[in-house]
């Protein structure tokens, strides 16, 4: 049997194989649910300043074969609520609590509750828009300035470690990272949902409520895979700080956790697996990891982490 | 230029039949090729049927396949593409809610039966989605018109078993909770024949709500109507001519199904408990995504979209969060 265990900063985690933000995981009870599966630890929804409803549906739809679509319009019970609820129940997993807001005020004021409330590491949502006046459609996740000026708010106000979630949908992802880490993030989570759009044709609209949606599921594993190496092979370049990297987006079996490791990640995060499967698939996926690395001889994650980067050095 | 896809700007000459038949094409090759309707398939309303004050049945044609797997209790995620007026409203007027199949029926109008068997016709196949005007979504939806989009993707969730040989089963709705209970009595009925014995009792609040009592009765041995001021049938509670039937029958042999409000299901399935008698219902809850992404819909420790709707009656009433009402 391999050894799986993670160490990270604020996270402890019997394997590597987390909730990812999103799914199942608003409600103490659903959130009790999954931590009582394989999970190696749990990501909250994404909590902000005050309750949200969930957008008019469809709000996720297996469009095709691999191919998830969401725009669930990030409803959560709102912080008070949501910090309420941590502060009264014990959790089988750590969890890592996933918070968003319309400005780096508001992060910094959610992220104090929940330190208060006794969450042990945060992610930051940073695929939301920026509400500045003016500048409605801008995602923080996509300028850098505003990347560090988030993450610095945070990382002023509280002393728990903190993970900048980032979107996809940017031209150099290493860029990102580094605007993150230089604000003194203590790791990255990559990646958030990539922008997509879906037309029923015989109804001549889109087929999500929202219109616009995000893309998750199998066929961005390939995506997913190559941001996290662009910024696995930044830090190891030096052009920006190490530091983990939580790997995430259309993981199902144990050799795609196998394939996130390789590529420099710390630890993985499965969303659209719980779509396909029940949670019993976080079983499955352990014991896949555990086979594969049986038969290549691995005995730790850390023997595995980053060797399929060595090919890609020099590239940029 | 005309806007197809919008169905109030459709021409007189317009071919609604073909259209019917091409969307019910699409619907058969994505359910042979994922044995559900992963994504939602847009059809045209055939026909609606004003059931009662505030109720209706859309009919959609779809796959014979897609009919006869079905099963009752499961449901389908019902979308209006569009609102009543052909417009999209991002203020869930035109959203996406779970409906269980009311009714099936073969439609051969148009066929020459004298011939038919030669030609291989038989007829096509009509699912029937029976509404309440309960809210922006189900308001809009009994406000629909023929040829106005209906989409359905599924079906998804657990089911009602039918029952065994030589059996009872009693079925208890409440409201719109006539739907599942209807489809299980066809079903059991379709089976099982004359060997097994079916008493209905049927929930409403008022006699201006009262539906389905009339198809119920073609099925069923008994039908009892209950409301609640006593404007039509029995007044009260199901609870109370519930009592009556079950001290006629014998418990072990007796399987009890249930679909209505949780207020009203509670005392339903704690009847059978006390009387011994196996008992499942179906939960009505808040379901948006259907696909356990969003964990809305918890009772208990489950999942509704995924492990329910149908689930055991003993199971629910250890649940502290079962039998408040819940609005959608």
């Amino acid at each position: 049997m391999a050894q799986l265990t993670v160490h990270a900063p604020g996270l402890d985690l019997p394997n590597p194989l987390m909730l990812a933000s999103g799914l199942q995981g608003g409600s103490v009870s659903a959130l009790e649910r999954v931590a009582k599966s394989r999970c190696g630890g749990l990501v909250s929804k994404s909590i902000g300043p005050s309750p949200r409803e969930i957008y008019p549906g469809p709000v996720c739809v297996e469009a095709m074969n691999g191919v998830i679509l969401n725009a669930m319009g990030l409803p959560n019970p709102g912080v008070d609520a949501f910090s309420k609820m941590l502060a009264n129940n014990e959790f089988a997993k750590p969890m890592l609590v996933s918070i968003f807001g319309p400005d780096s005020e508001s992060f910094s004021n959610i992220a104090i509750k929940m330190e208060k409330s006794g969450a042990t590491a945060l992610e930051l949502n940073l695929s939301c828009p920026h509400s500045k006046p003016g500048s409605t459609a801008l995602i923080v996740g996509q300028q850098p300035n505003l990347i560090h000026e988030y993450v610095s708010a945070v990382k002023d106000v509280v002393n728990i470690p903190v993970y900048a979630k980032l979107t996809p949908n940017t031209a150099s992802i290493a860029i990102e990272a580094g605007a993150a880490l230089n604000a003194g993030a203590d790791g990255i989570s990559l990646i958030n949902t990539v922008s997509a759009l879906e037309i029923d044709p015989f109804a001549g609209r889109p087929i999500i409520g929202n219109l616009l949606c995000g893309m998750s599921g199998p066929t961005i594993r390939p995506i997913a895979q190559r941001k996290i190496a662009e910024v696995a092979l930044a830090m190891r370049r030096g052009d920006i700080p190490v530091a983990p990297i939580l790997g995430m987006g259309g993981i199902t079996t144990g050799l795609d956790v196998a394939r996130f490791i390789m590529l420099g990640a710390t630890a993985v995060q499965i969303g659209s697996a719980l779509i396909y499967d029940d949670i019993d698939v976080f079983e499955t996926i352990e014991k896949e990891l555990n086979d594969f690395m049986d038969v290549q001889g691995f005995r730790d994650l850390e023997s595995m982490r980053g060797i399929a980067l060595d090919s890609l050095e020099g590239l940029n | 230029m005309k806007k197809h896809t919008h169905t109030k700007e459709r021409d007189k000459h317009f071919n609604l039949n073909a259209l019917v038949e091409a969307c019910c094409e699409r619907m058969e090759k994505e359910y042979q090729q994922h044995n559900r309707l992963p994504t939602p398939i847009p059809s045209p309303i055939i026909e609606i049927t004003k059931e009662s004050n505030g109720v209706s049945t859309i009919w959609i044609q779809v796959p014979t396949i897609l009919a006869t797997d079905y099963k009752p209790g499961q449901y389908f995620m019902c979308w209006n593409p569009y609102d009543s007026e052909g417009g999209m409203s991002k203020k869930n007027y035109n959203s996406e809610k779970p409906y269980s199949v009311g009714d099936i029926r073969v439609d051969r109008s148009g066929i020459d039966e004298e011939t038919a068997p030669d030609q291989g016709l038989d007829g096509s196949t009509m699912m029937g989605f029976t509404i309440k005007n309960l809210g922006r979504q189900s308001g809009e939806l009994i406000k629909m018109e023929k040829g106005d989009w209906f989409a359905i993707r599924g079906p998804f969730g657990t089911n009602f078993q039918t029952p065994n040989f030589g059996e009872t089963l009693i079925l208890v709705s409440g409201g719109i909770g006539s739907t599942p209970m209807h489809m299980a009595a066809k079903e059991a009925r379709n089976k099982l024949g004359d060997k097994l014995t079916i008493h209905s009792i049927m929930g409403f609040q008022t006699s201006d709500d009262v539906h389905y009592h009339d198809k119920m009765g073609e099925i069923c041995d008994s039908v009892t109507v209950t409301t609640d001021d006593g404007s039509f049938g029995l007044q009260g509670y199901p609870t109370i001519p519930l009592r009556e039937i079950i001290s006629n029958c014998e418990p072990s042999n007796t399987k009890l199904f249930t679909c209505g409000p949780e207020p009203m299901m509670k005392p339903v399935l704690e009847i059978c408990e006390e009387n011994g008698i196996e008992s499942y219902a179906a939960m009505e809850r808040y379901l948006p995504c259907s696909v356990a992404a969003c964990g809305l819909c918890m009772v208990g420790d489950r999942l509704t979209c995924r492990q329910g709707p149908v689930m055991e009656g003993s199971w629910l009433l250890e649940q502290d969060d079962f039998g408040s009402p819940h609005y959608h």
